[in-house]
């Protein structure tokens, strides 16, 4: 099973604050253990949502808002993506991970969509499709 | 430079509605595109908040909190990795999108830290084992 695992912002992470060395240092232990256990299939931090913009999409309309945006307790400021046996295993290894924020913080732990769940929309040519989607884009991947 | 490109969920998909299937079409057609300029990284669709947890970091403690989440408009329902040269260049692929939800809906677009940001941040043994497991992971995938 897949997983999104979604650091949630903070005040802190919005107003553009870097972690210290200190947090740095065990968060890249965390990810070492993460990746010895073959878990992990990728990371990142994002930049706070003032560099960020969305789009609305409204009918045959596509508007263009910039960051930053105002409910930050609700925005990402980083994610991973994992591969576990079960949501369990997923919160355990959560559970060890170091606090990401100077003060309390939020970890969200999100399940993947699998081929399986969509039944009988998924047609074998949709399935196909899919499949070789993700084959092209997975050479593309760095 | 890469991207973070964040469907944003709705009452329909939190509510656990399977996608329309002509915008399912549409959106195989758009993901073609995407891999044919080069761009998409990766993508997956989420499972509703339901199905998710979420786990609170207070000092030592950490809580456990079964979904699903009240802020709907606020939660994620899918996501892709796109390479892009600028947010330029993301905002007008995101614009071609077709819309992923039935009524209103927004896709977020957000900029990762690049390892020269990290660079500044971090000494250079931190800066190293960096780049290693990167690679470790590079090769794995």
């Amino acid at each position: 099973m897949k997983f999104m695992v979604i650091v949630k912002a903070t005040k802190e992470s919005e107003a553009g604050q870097m972690p210290s060395t200190e947090l740095l240092t065990a968060m890249g232990n965390y990810n070492e253990e993460l990746v010895k256990a073959g878990i992990m299939r990728d990371g990142a931090g994002l930049h706070p949502s003032s560099k960020g913009a969305r789009v609305r999409f409204s009918g045959k309309n596509r508007s263009v808002i910039d960051g930053p945006f105002s409910e930050t307790k609700e925005l990402i400021a980083g994610y991973w993506i994992w591969e576990c046996k079960s949501l369990a295993e997923a919160i355990e290894w959560v559970k060890k991970c170091p606090n990401p924020m100077e003060g309390e913080s939020d970890i969200e732990i999100r399940q993947f969509f699998e081929m399986e769940d969509f039944g009988e929309a998924m047609t074998p040519e949709l399935r196909e499709q899919e499949q070789r989607l993700l084959a092209e884009a997975a050479k593309g991947k760095k | 430079m890469k991207f973070l490109i964040i469907v944003k969920a709705t009452n329909e998909s939190e509510a656990g509605a399977k996608p329309d299937p002509g915008m399912w079409d549409a959106m195989g057609k758009f993901n073609e595109e995407l891999i044919k300029a080069g761009i998409m990284k990766e993508a997956a669709g989420l499972k509703p908040s339901s199905k998710g947890k979420r786990v609170t970091f207070s000092g030592k403690n950490r809580t456990v909190v079964d979904g699903p989440f009240t802020e709907t408009k606020e939660l994620i329902a899918g996501f892709w990795i796109w390479e892009c040269k600028s947010m330029d260049e993301a905002v007008e692929w995101v614009k071609k999108c077709p819309n992923p939800m039935q009524g209103e809906s927004d896709i977020e677009i957000r900029p990762f830290h690049e390892m020269e940001d990290l660079a500044e941040l971090i000494t250079p043994e931190q800066f190293a084992k960096l780049e290693e497991r990167r690679a470790a992971l590079a090769a794995r995938n």
